[in-house]
């Protein structure tokens, strides 16, 4: 024991600090290997396709240049898929943030029974994705579901996911459902951050209750909106399990974002090359907006110290 | 040096089971073969099948790999482009021609046509159609379905109506009859009368329920050359009408964004493979079969058919197409007909595959099913299916309302799909 000690300690070029390194790296490495394996080089990989002419099915691969990207220009279903995108995320973010920091300031106070609430938001997140759509697809058919009960109020329900608009409104409420409970959740945590002091002294000073919520706890909630925001929009732009299996991107492609598409370009043509060129401006948008936000959170989030 | 033993230990371990693994893998070959059911009934007659070609071939194992039907397209493109391609499996015709044009399928004329034991000339040459060419034999149909009408009796009788098999028996089993009865079913039972193939006719099983309609009236989807859309046909355009009449005039149809069932009991009718049978083992209502009806072009049968194949990029190609002309051989068709209608006549023809659906009455097989198979029409195949099915499909989404204007709708799908046909 006494030898092995002394034998680590001779000077063979190794200092304590630097073997202190290669420990921590080896302690990392199982984690950065995985990364590095699955994640980085088949996004680096997303990339280089991108420049190719790829088949999945032919096994073919000749370099294309930028033909993929010209490609888009041409493509009225990517045009199309791409607003579909954009639209589902207009609606499902505000949906989503404001309904989550408003279920999450209803259910953030101390009485009774309000762990029981918090609970039936959170149920549908810890539901499957596709038990859920499934369910859903079931409730909104013309004749049963959702229209009996609107027609007990005498209102004749519209065949959700039959008719485009209709149906991307159902996909966006129904995937807004699922997801509000995990920004509840978010937004409890940052509400029960504030120092209750805060808001004594404001009321102290004679704020109202409006005073109070706009000058105290909305600026102390600033970081926790712009991260929920942020997951929300990537969250919104990656949809598809949802679409898949309530609408199949129908009517008339109505639904069909462009998560969407690329699947079908990818694995239904085979045409890998244009899907991975479809990926990568699927990344550049989500990029470009995350950075849009980032600017944003600079001016408008005081409570951070860079 | 106690210290060090254990590492030398372990590499000596390792390079022996290297070389152990070698040579094993030298003498073993192991087939990987994909199908698309996960059936158990089925599962254990390939497995039996596997067994005795085993007894022969004792270094070969075959392994049935189950890929579920809706992801079957993709998994096999990616497994067959990976670095452990699957040797053989199964292939639908709606994949046959883009994988045969990509040259993904293996040629196995000399164990199958140019091998006498084999008795190519027994399989039915219309069956055969989309396998044959350039002098080759790309595959071997081993299920050929025909579309069938399934009706559930109680309904029938519950509204005093005849049921189908005793109308086709007369001669009176028209889509005209087919249409009175769900409309009566409906007005006086409240129960849907007929249901599209799948209850998707809206969705992915559009250009089934075409084939079977507008055939039925003397047109069709496309031509088949694949090089014109055949939709906007007078003939066609008066089955497409005929069917919308069906949900949204007489509400006899189970309508888009309903979902009712046959098997349910929430429908009289709908259009089946055979194979649609084995999920009716449970329903608490009796039932039947008969063909489809006739139409203004009289009768026309349809099939849809799967494959067995064996592919291009397999690592042992001649072993897996020998298993792939053993498991279609004289005596392996007649094991699969219990599940599968086979396209070898000897088989078609004899006791045994009347016998073999415990969930059909032999009389049922005998009318209906074996004339269909054998004078069926395939349904539609192009080398551009998937662009096809997402543009047409796409374009009659539009029909599915009260609204919907066929000719209008006609015309912008054959437009759609067209501009792949070229």
């Amino acid at each position: 024991m006494i030898s092995n000690l002394q034998r680590e300690n001779l000077p063979s070029g190794m200092s304590l600090k630097r073997r202190d390194e290669i420990y921590g790296y080896l302690f990392i490495a199982p984690q950065m290997i995985g990364f590095l394996l699955f994640v980085l080089g088949p996004l680096i990989a997303v990339f280089v396709f991108s420049f190719q002419d790829r088949n999945l099915l032919l096994g073919q691969i000749t370099f294309a240049g930028i033909d993929n990207y010209q490609a888009m220009f041409k493509d009225a279903l990517f045009t199309k898929t791409l607003q579909n995108s954009l639209i589902f995320t207009a609606g499902l973010v505000p949906l989503n943030v404001l309904g989550g920091l408003f279920i999450a300031l209803l259910l953030s106070g101390n009485l009774r029974g309000m762990i029981f609430f918090r609970a039936i938001f959170f149920l549908p997140v810890i539901t499957s994705a596709a038990a859920w759509a499934i369910v859903w697809r079931f409730l909104l058919q013309s004749e049963s579901g959702v229209n009996t009960f609107l027609q007990a109020v005498g209102i004749d329900g519209p065949n959700w996911l039959q008719e485009p608009n209709w149906a991307m409104v159902s996909v966006i409420v129904t995937r807004a459902l699922k997801g509000v409970g995990i920004n509840m959740i978010i937004f409890l945590a940052a509400i029960k951050n504030i120092p209750q002091d805060y808001q004594e002294a404001a009321r102290v000073d004679g704020a109202t209750g409006w005073q109070v919520f706009r000058r105290i706890t909305m600026p102390l909630l600033a970081p926790a909106v712009f991260l929920v925001t942020v997951l929300t929009i990537i969250g919104a732009l990656k949809v598809f399990d949802t679409i898949f299996l309530m609408t199949n991107g129908g009517p008339s492609n109505g639904t069909m974002v462009l998560v969407y598409y690329i699947y079908y370009q990818g694995f239904q043509f085979f045409e890998t090359g244009y899907a991975s060129a479809l990926s990568v401006v699927l990344f550049l948008v989500m990029f470009i907006l995350t950075l849009i936000q980032w600017q944003l959170r600079r001016r408008f989030v005081f409570d951070e110290q860079e | 040096m106690i210290k060090k033993l254990p590492l030398r230990f372990l590499a000596l371990l390792f390079a022996l089971s290297l070389m152990t693994g070698m040579t094993l893998g030298q003498d073993t070959i192991n087939l990987r073969f994909t199908v698309w059911t996960g059936n158990e009934a089925h599962l254990a007659m390939l497995n039996g099948i596997a067994a005795a070609y085993q007894e022969t071939n004792p270094n070969v194992t075959v392994t049935f790999v189950t890929i579920p039907f809706a992801d079957y397209q993709t998994k096999l493109a990616i497994e067959l482009s990976g670095s452990n391609p699957f040797d053989a499996g199964w292939m639908p015709e709606s994949l046959a021609v883009p994988f045969l044009e990509a040259g993904t399928l293996l040629d196995l004329s000399s164990v199958t046509r140019d091998n006498p034991d084999y008795n190519f000339a027994d399989l039915s040459e219309a069956a055969m159609s989309l396998y044959l060419r350039d002098d080759g034999v790309f595959g071997i149909p081993f299920s050929t379905s025909p579309e069938l009408i399934y009706f559930n009796r109680d309904l029938f009788e519950a509204a005093g109506l005849e049921t189908p098999d005793v109308l086709q028996e007369n001669d009176a089993w028209t889509w005209d009859a087919l249409r009175a009865a769900a409309k009566t079913i409906k007005d006086t039972t409240d129960v849907y009368g007929f249901q599209s193939h799948g209850q998707s006719i809206y969705n992915i099983h559009l250009w089934h329920n075409l084939a079977a309609l507008t055939r039925a009236f003397g047109g069709d989807i496309w031509n088949a050359e694949g090089t014109d859309c055949l939709l906007d046909t007078a003939e066609s355009r008066a089955a497409i009408q005929f069917y919308h009449d069906m949900v949204f005039v007489d509400g006899s149809t189970v309508p888009p964004g309903t979902e009712a069932d046959f098997s349910a009991g929430s429908a009289a009718m709908t259009i089946g493979f055979l194979s649609q049978s084995a999920r009716l083992g449970e329903v608490s209502f009796e039932w039947g079969i008969a063909r489809l009806p006739e139409g203004p072009a009289g009768y026309v049968s349809v099939i849809g058919q799967s494959s067995i194949v064996a592919f291009q990029n397999s690592r042992n190609p001649e072993v897996a197409a020998d298993f792939v002309a053993f498991i279609t051989n004289q005596q392996n068709v007649e094991t699969m007909a219990q599940f599968f209608p086979p396209i070898r006549a000897s088989v078609l023809n004899s006791g045994a595959f009347a016998n073999a659906n415990p969930a059909v009455a032999p009389e049922a097989l005998e009318t209906s099913v074996v004339p269909s198979i054998l004078n069926g029409s395939l349904l539609p195949t192009h080398v551009e299916f998937p662009k096809i099915d997402l543009a047409g499909r796409a374009a009659f989404d539009a029909l599915w309302n009260p609204e919907g204007d066929v000719e209008a709708v006609t015309t912008a799908a054959c437009e759609a799909i067209e501009a792949f046909m070229q």
